[in-house]
């Protein structure tokens, strides 16, 4: 008991001036007093306690988040950092891989560029005979077999002129095609673009194996016209789409009795505001253990040093870029269809 | 039925309450007994016999009534309640597990009643300072009693002693068993709830090591070093005398959540300081996550009360006798509260009041849901139906 309280207490169970009843009251009401008091410095005694040791752990709470929070500042820089060399890696892949489809086109340009080089050679070859010629009959007063002569090397020179542009033409398409792309959209003839690169890539493969042959089949749809397209975009997912149906039917072709007749199918198709693309080869399909894993970058099923990987993830994330969807069908033994959708409105 | 309160400082004073009151024509026929380990319990057990009065004892940790609050004493509650109401069931773990003691008493309450309920009593530390597992307990007895049957009731306490906490009657005593007073619910009412208010504070913890009761590393710190650090206490990482559970554990335990979105308490026991770990009450998995804690404001006596009287409302209860399970830490953490709490109870059900100051409670929470509680006020009306 507090010791004040005591004293009173004391003094009123000793004292004689008080009625029975009020001595017990006031000695009631200074226990009651001395209890409050207890109480009231129990729990002053505890909110200081508690305070402090509260203070303590909300303290050590701060100081831990803090850490927390400079822990995740610093794996954060890290995470962008990596994110910007990932980038960059990712950046160089591409233009390997484009690099890589370069070198597929590469024999196939050299063989287109040879058409108009021969032509370019042998009309100059003649217009050089036809222009001697035509010295001889000025120097005989021929005036009329010259104006004939001249003619024909006008027209021997509009046919170099036309075929150097095409020379011209398919230089420039090469160089597009390993630039980098800045993804600017321009109205293409898809069919135009199909046809370039079956070309392209059918000479690439038979300058590259003389063996080599497979049936040509096309089926385009002419109302298709021009649609918005990144067109070297588009165009290395075509190369890359029969790139790898000649890939199939070569490798069937290997292993197959001679009747086996090597076919790639390439078709387009306006249906409402989609256009398809497709190409079908009759090779051995593509094996269900794998079907989910062909999109994945860097899976390949040619030899080590042959393919990159990149193709078909390439391709993916290119047509689905224009809004479009590329699919596969495909049965074992009998062969695939790569299916590619575009939207023909502009996006 | 008729409910008196008797105390003491001695046997001796004891046993003159008890004559007193019988040679006032009380004839009771059940003793719930809390007693300090100081006192002469097998003394006491043969008294109770010579008066053929049945005995449901707890050793203590501060025991009180509704006239009297004591440390080292006894007290017990006499109720005259017909013998054919109420079966009194022991069960000693001795060479087999605490779940397999559970199962028997659980069948054994099972049977002796078509509806029974329990006032569930268990030891707390065995001679080993072994603590009993209050979440194993409970759970085996909800696996095996019926759906329908409640339980109120507390761990043993030693006066804080750690060396043994006891559950006995007549001729049986353990530090390492269960006991309960299983009552015939169509004829006694029991009603009572148990709650805690201690509150969370700090951020989510998770348990990244532990084995059993030992706590290596939290959120792969080592845990001593954080708990000590966190309450201010860091100094005395090294000092094997430092009293970890009455200077922090009973004042600042861990939270968890339950499935039911309540909480309950986890108590840091002590540091084992050959393997750098804390000691727990209850096992606490790898993965637990919990809280750091702070003890309940002083209005928790004022919420405790409001909640009795509601349900006193709402049940329309009369009843005759009340026992309060208090956990044994609401003396440090809520000191002359704790009596307040206590006289609290006793004034709003308005009848005899005997409770002690346990090592666990068990009862169900706020939800209705029967746990296992660590730092709880558990309390219980009592009234035969007639």
């Amino acid at each position: 008991m507090n010791p004040y309280h005591q004293t009173i207490l004391d003094y009123l169970e000793k004292t004689e001036h008080l009625a029975v009843e009020e001595k017990a009251a006031l000695i009631k009401a200074v226990k009651e007093a001395d209890r409050a008091l207890t109480i009231a410095e129990f729990k002053l005694d505890r909110t200081e306690k508690v305070k402090r040791t509260t203070a303590i752990l909300l303290e050590e709470t701060i100081e831990e988040l803090e850490q927390k929070r400079a822990a995740i500042e610093q794996t954060n820089a890290a995470l962008s950092k990596s994110l910007e060399e990932l980038k960059a890696a990712q950046s160089q892949l591409i233009q390997a891989e484009k690099m890589a489809s370069l070198g597929e086109l590469t024999a196939g340009i050299a063989h287109e560029i040879q058409n108009p080089l021969n032509f370019v050679n042998n009309f100059s070859e003649v217009s050089r005979e036809l222009l001697e010629e035509m010295i001889e009959e000025l120097d005989m007063g021929n005036p009329e077999e010259v104006k004939e002569i001249a003619g024909n090397v006008i027209s021997n020179l509009e046919k170099i002129l036309h075929h150097g542009k095409r020379a011209d033409g398919i230089v420039k398409g090469m160089l597009m095609h390993s630039r980098t792309n800045k993804g600017e959209k321009e109205a293409t003839d898809i069919n135009a673009l199909v046809d370039e690169y079956l070309r392209l890539a059918f000479h690439g493969l038979r300058a590259k194996d003389k063996s080599f042959n497979a049936k040509l089949e096309l089926d385009f749809d002419d109302s298709i016209g021009s649609i918005e397209i990144v067109p070297q975009d588009i165009g290395r997912v075509i190369l890359n789409l029969i790139t790898n149906a000649f890939y199939a039917v070569s490798e069937k072709k290997k292993n197959n009795s001679p009747d086996y007749a090597p076919t790639v199918l390439v078709s387009t198709k306006k249906s409402g505001d989609q256009i398809h693309i497709s190409v079908q080869d009759n090779g051995d399909g593509i094996s269900s253990a794998i079907t989910d894993k062909i999109f994945q970058p860097f899976f390949t099923t040619k030899p080590t040093g042959e393919g990159t990987g990149l193709g078909l993830s390439l391709s993916y994330d290119i047509v689905k870029a224009h809004g479009g969807t590329l699919r596969f069908e495909t049965q074992a033994g009998k062969g695939t269809s790569f299916n590619i959708e575009l939207p023909t409105n502009k996006q | 039925m008729q409910a008196k309160t008797i105390h003491g400082p001695t046997f001796e004073s004891v046993k003159a309450a008890l004559e007193k009151v019988m040679q006032e024509g009380f004839q009771p026929t059940l003793a719930i007994v809390f007693i300090s380990v100081k006192q002469d319990r097998k003394s006491l057990c043969e008294l109770l016999s010579t008066y053929d009065i049945d005995i449901l004892g707890l050793t203590s940790c501060g025991e009180f009534t509704d006239q009297h609050q004591s440390e080292g004493e006894t007290v017990m509650l006499l109720l005259d309640l017909p013998h054919q109401h109420y079966t009194i069931l022991f069960e000693e773990i001795g060479d087999g597990t605490l779940s397999e003691a559970a199962e028997s008493l659980a069948l054994k309450t099972n049977e002796a009643y078509a509806h029974p309920d329990l006032i569930l009593c268990s030891s707390g530390f065995n001679s080993r300072g072994e603590f009993l597992d209050g979440e194993s307990l409970i759970a085996s007895l909800k696996n095996h009693l019926k759906p329908d049957t409640r339980f109120f009731g507390g761990m043993a306490g030693d006066d804080k002693t750690f060396e043994g906490s006891f559950v006995f009657t007549h001729d049986k005593e353990t530090n390492h068993g269960i006991m309960s007073l299983v009552v015939d619910a169509d004829k006694v009412q029991l009603q009572g709830t148990a709650v805690i208010g201690w509150q969370k504070m700090g951020i989510a913890r998770t348990v990244t090591k532990s084995t059993g009761n030992l706590i290596y590393t939290i959120d792969d710190k080592p845990a001593v070093e954080m708990y000590l650090k966190y309450l201010g206490k860091e100094e005395k990482g090294g000092d094997r005398d430092y009293k970890v559970l009455e200077e922090l554990g009973l004042h600042y335990p861990f939270i968890i959540n339950r499935g039911s979105g309540e909480t309950v308490l986890r108590t840091p026991l002590g540091i084992d300081h050959q393997e750098n770990a804390m000691i727990i009450d209850v096992e606490m998995p790898v993965g637990t996550q919990f809280w750091f804690s702070v003890p309940p404001d002083f209005d928790i006596v004022d919420n405790i009360l409001d909640q009795a009287a509601r349900m006193k409302e709402t049940s329309q209860m009369e009843a005759e006798a009340l026992l309060v399970f208090s956990c044994a830490g609401r003396v440090n953490v809520l000191g002359p509260l704790t009596y307040s709490e206590n006289e609290g109870l006793q004034r709003i059900w308005n009848t005899p009041m005997a409770g002690f100051f346990t090592y666990g409670e068990f009862g169900p929470d706020s939800s209705g849901n029967q746990e296992y509680h660590s730092g709880a006020c558990c309390w219980v009306a009592i009234k035969e139906k007639v």
